[in-house]
C-alpha cells in the first residue's frame, strides 16, 4: 500500500516541511496536506505570498481582547472599545464565533465574555481551562447588572452554564439563560439569526 | 413481525444474497463457516445496529470488495419487514474509511442508516425490526460475567422502548464523564477543593437517566419472571420454580417508582463519595447491577448443572420472545444459531414445539439435519448454505 511516509524521504526539505506543517491542522491528513502543498507549488508567487502574509498577520496583529477575550487588534476588541454599548450586560459565550452569531441578530447592544471552550471532562477540559476567573474579576470592576449565559444547548454547554450559575450566585446580580427553542444538541454559531435573536429576547431568569 | 426479504451485498462471505424466508420456521443448514451464522448476524445487526460477534464493523465488509477497485469498499444489509402495523424497508450501509479519513476521525468505518429510504440516525433504527438471538455462547448469560446479564436486559428493552436506548446511551456517557473527573482527582491532577460543586451537574443528570434505566429494568425482570416460570417448568420438568432476582448496586427497599429510585441513588452516591474519590470510579448505578437465577434457593449460576444452566439460557430467550410479543403486540423474529444440537432430547422437543407457533418467524441454523425428526423437517422451509450462497431445499 502506498503511504506518505517513505515518500517524504524523496522530497526536498522545504516541500516535506510544508506537508508536515499543513497536516498538523485539524481535519487535514497527510494526503490532503500533500495535495495542498503541490497546489501551492504550482500557484503564482503573489498568491502564495498573500496566503503566507495573511497567516503572519493573523498571528502578529490579532490577539485576545484583555477584557472579554474576543478577537482583537489591540488591547480591547471593537465591542469593548465602543463606549456606546450597554456596559451593564454581559453575554457569556464559548467561542469568538459565537460573538459573531449574537451580533448578527442585531438585538443585543451589551458586552461579551468569551470562555474559550466548555466543560468537557472526557477531553480533560475543566473550569480552570476556561476564562471563568477572568469573568468573576470583571464583576468586581465593572457595573454589571445582568449576565446572560449563552453557552451551547448541549450537555457540555449546560454543564458550563450550571457551574457559572453557582459561581455567580453570591454576586447578587441577574443571571439569565437563553430561551429554549434553539435546536438542542447544536451549536450557537450555526443557529440562524432570527431563532437566536428570539432566544435572546425570551431569555429567562435562573438566579 | 416477519421479514419478507433479506438482501446482502459484500457482507462477510456473501458477495450478494437475496434470502426470502417464509413467515414460519426456516431451517438453514450447511458446514461450519459456510455463512449460516453471518446470515443471522446480518438480521441482528439490522435490529440493533451492531454485530453480536465483533465491535469492529470493518470485519463485516467482504474482503473481495476491499481488493476490488470499489471505492470506498462497503457492505450493505437491507430487509423488507412486515410488521403488524404495516410494512417497512430498512437498510444499513457500512462504508470503510480511507486511510486518511481513518487517521483523522479515529474510526475505521461509518454507517449510513435508512428507514423507508430516508436517512435516519442509527438509534432511530433500533426497535423497527425486533429479534431474539440465541447462540451457544449465551450460556454465559447464566455462568458468565454480570455484563452478559445486563446486556440481555438492555438489548431487550432497547428494542422495545426508543426512550430506553437513548437514555441508556446518555447514561453510559455520563458515567464515563464522571469517571474521568474522579480519576483526575484521584491522581491529584486536579485540586479537591470544589468536588461537590463540580460533580453536582453530572450527578443530577446521571441520577435522572440511571433512575429511568433501573425502573425499566426492574419492570422487565418482573414481567420476565411471570413469563419464564411455565417455560422453564415445561422444558425441564423441575417441580420447583425458577426465580430471577435483580441485584442492584444500592438498596431501594423494594420501592420501584422512578422518583424513589432517583432519591435512593442520590443518597447512596453521597454516602460513597469519598470511596469513589479514592478509587477514581463511579461505584453506584445500573452499570454495576446483576441478575441472580435461583431454583429453590440454589444459585444456578454457581451451583447449577450444565443442563440446568442451558435450560435457564433457553428459557430466558423464549421468555424474551414472549415479553416482546406481550409489550408490542408483535412477535419478534427468533434466531437460533446452532443451539439445538446442544440440547438434550426433551429440551429439543420442547423448543421445536414452542417455535412452531403461528405468527412466529424463526430461523434455525444447524450443521446436522440428523438433529431433527422427519415430522419437523417436512413442516419447515429448508435452505442449504454453501460458501456464501443459499439454495432452497
Ligand atoms: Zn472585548
Amino acid at each position: 500500500m502506498a503511504s506518505v511516509r517513505p515518500l517524504q524521504q524523496l522530497l526536498i526539505e522545504p516541500v516535506a516541511t510544508l506537508i508536515e506543517e499543513l497536516s498538523r491542522l485539524p481535519g487535514i491528513g497527510p494526503k490532503t496536506a500533500s495535495r495542498l502543498t503541490f497546489h501551492l507549488l504550482r500557484s503564482s508567487e503573489t498568491q502564495s505570498q498573500a496566503l503566507a502574509q495573511a497567516i503572519i498577520n493573523v498571528k502578529d496583529q490579532v490577539t485576545w481582547c484583555t477584557r472579554c477575550f474576543n478577537i482583537a487588534m489591540s488591547d480591547l476588541c471593537p465591542i469593548c472599545a465602543d463606549s456606546t454599548r450597554d456596559q451593564s450586560r454581559i453575554v457569556v459565550v464559548e467561542e469568538p464565533l459565537d460573538v459573531l452569531a449574537v451580533e448578527r441578530t442585531e438585538v443585543y447592544r451589551g458586552l461579551y465574555h468569551v470562555l474559550h471552550g466548555h466543560i468537557a471532562p472526557l477531553e480533560g477540559i475543566y473550569r480552570e481551562h476556561l476564562r471563568i476567573a477572568e469573568l468573576l474579576q470583571r464583576l468586581q470592576t465593572e457595573p454589571v447588572e445582568e449576565v446572560i449565559l449563552a453557552t451551547n444547548p448541549n450537555t457540555e454547554g449546560e454543564a458550563t452554564a450550571y457551574l457559572l450559575l453557582k459561581d455567580l450566585a453570591p454576586w447578587g446580580i441577574r443571571v439569565t439563560r437563553l430561551a429554549r427553542g434553539l435546536p438542542t444538541g447544536g451549536d450557537l454559531e450555526w443557529a440562524d439569526a432570527e431563532t437566536l435573536g428570539s432566544a435572546l429576547q425570551g431569555r429567562r431568569e435562573i438566579a | 413481525m416477519h421479514i419478507l426479504n433479506l438482501s446482502l451485498r459484500h457482507f462477510r462471505n456473501y458477495e450478494q444474497l437475496e434470502f426470502t424466508p417464509g413467515p414460519g420456521v426456516s431451517l438453514i443448514y450447511g458446514n461450519n463457516a459456510s455463512g449460516k451464522t453471518s446470515l443471522l448476524e446480518a438480521l441482528f445487526y439490522l435490529a440493533t445496529t451492531r454485530s453480536p460477534r465483533t465491535t469492529n464493523d470493518r470485519e463485516l465488509v467482504n474482503w473481495h470488495a476491499r481488493e476490488e477497485a470499489v471505492a470506498p469498499p462497503f457492505a450493505r444489509i437491507a430487509a423488507d419487514v412486515q410488521q403488524v402495523s404495516g410494512y417497512i424497508k430498512i437498510e444499513v450501509l457500512i462504508q470503510l474509511r480511507s486511510q486518511e479519513q481513518h487517521e483523522n476521525s479515529g474510526g475505521g468505518s461509518q454507517k449510513l442508516v435508512r428507514l423507508n429510504q430516508r436517512v435516519v440516525r442509527a438509534l432511530d433504527l433500533i426497535g423497527q425490526l425486533r429479534v431474539v438471538l440465541f447462540t451457544p455462547d449465551d450460556l454465559t448469560l447464566v455462568d458468565g460475567a454480570p455484563s452478559n446479564r445486563r446486556r440481555y436486559l438492555d438489548m431487550t428493552l432497547s428494542q422495545l422502548d426508543p426512550h430506553y436506548v437513548r437514555t441508556l446511551s446518555r447514561y453510559n456517557k455520563l458515567v464515563q464523564t464522571r469517571n474521568a473527573m474522579l480519576r483526575a482527582w484521584r491522581e491529584r491532577r486536579r485540586t479537591l477543593r470544589s468536588v461537590d460543586e463540580e460533580l453536582a451537574y453530572w450527578d443530577d443528570e446521571m441520577i435522572t437517566a440511571g433512575g429511568y434505566v433501573l425502573a425499566e429494568r426492574l419492570q422487565a425482570v418482573a414481567d420476565v419472571n411471570t413469563l419464564i416460570k411455565p417455560i422453564f417448568q415445561a422444558n425441564t420438568g423441575e417441580a420447583q420454580e425458577l426465580h430471577i432476582a435483580y441485584r442492584p448496586s444500592f438498596d431501594f427497599a423494594g420501592m420501584t417508582e422512578a422518583h424513589h429510585l432517583v432519591e435512593q441513588f442520590r443518597q447512596t452516591l453521597q454516602q460513597r463519595r469519598s470511596e469513589e474519590l479514592k478509587r477514581g470510579q463511579t461505584l453506584v448505578g445500573p452499570q454495576r447491577d446483576d441478575l441472580l437465577f435461583t431454583v429453590g434457593n440454589v444459585d444456578l449460576g454457581r451451583y447449577g448443572s450444565r443442563g440446568q444452566q442451558r435450560s435457564v439460557a433457553l428459557a430466558l430467550k423464549l421468555a424474551e420472545v414472549e415479553l416482546m410479543r406481550m409489550r408490542s403486540g408483535d412477535a419478534p423474529i427468533l434466531l437460533l444459531d446452532d443451539v439445538l444440537s446442544e440440547l438434550d432430547l426433551q429440551r429439543r422437543k420442547y423448543t421445536l414445539e414452542a417455535i412452531r407457533h403461528p405468527h412466529q418467524q424463526t430461523i434455525v441454523s444447524s450443521t446436522d439435519l440428523g438433529t431433527f425428526d422427519g415430522d419437523f423437517l417436512s413442516a419447515v422451509d429448508r435452505w442449504r448454505v454453501e460458501q456464501g450462497r443459499v439454495y432452497r431445499g
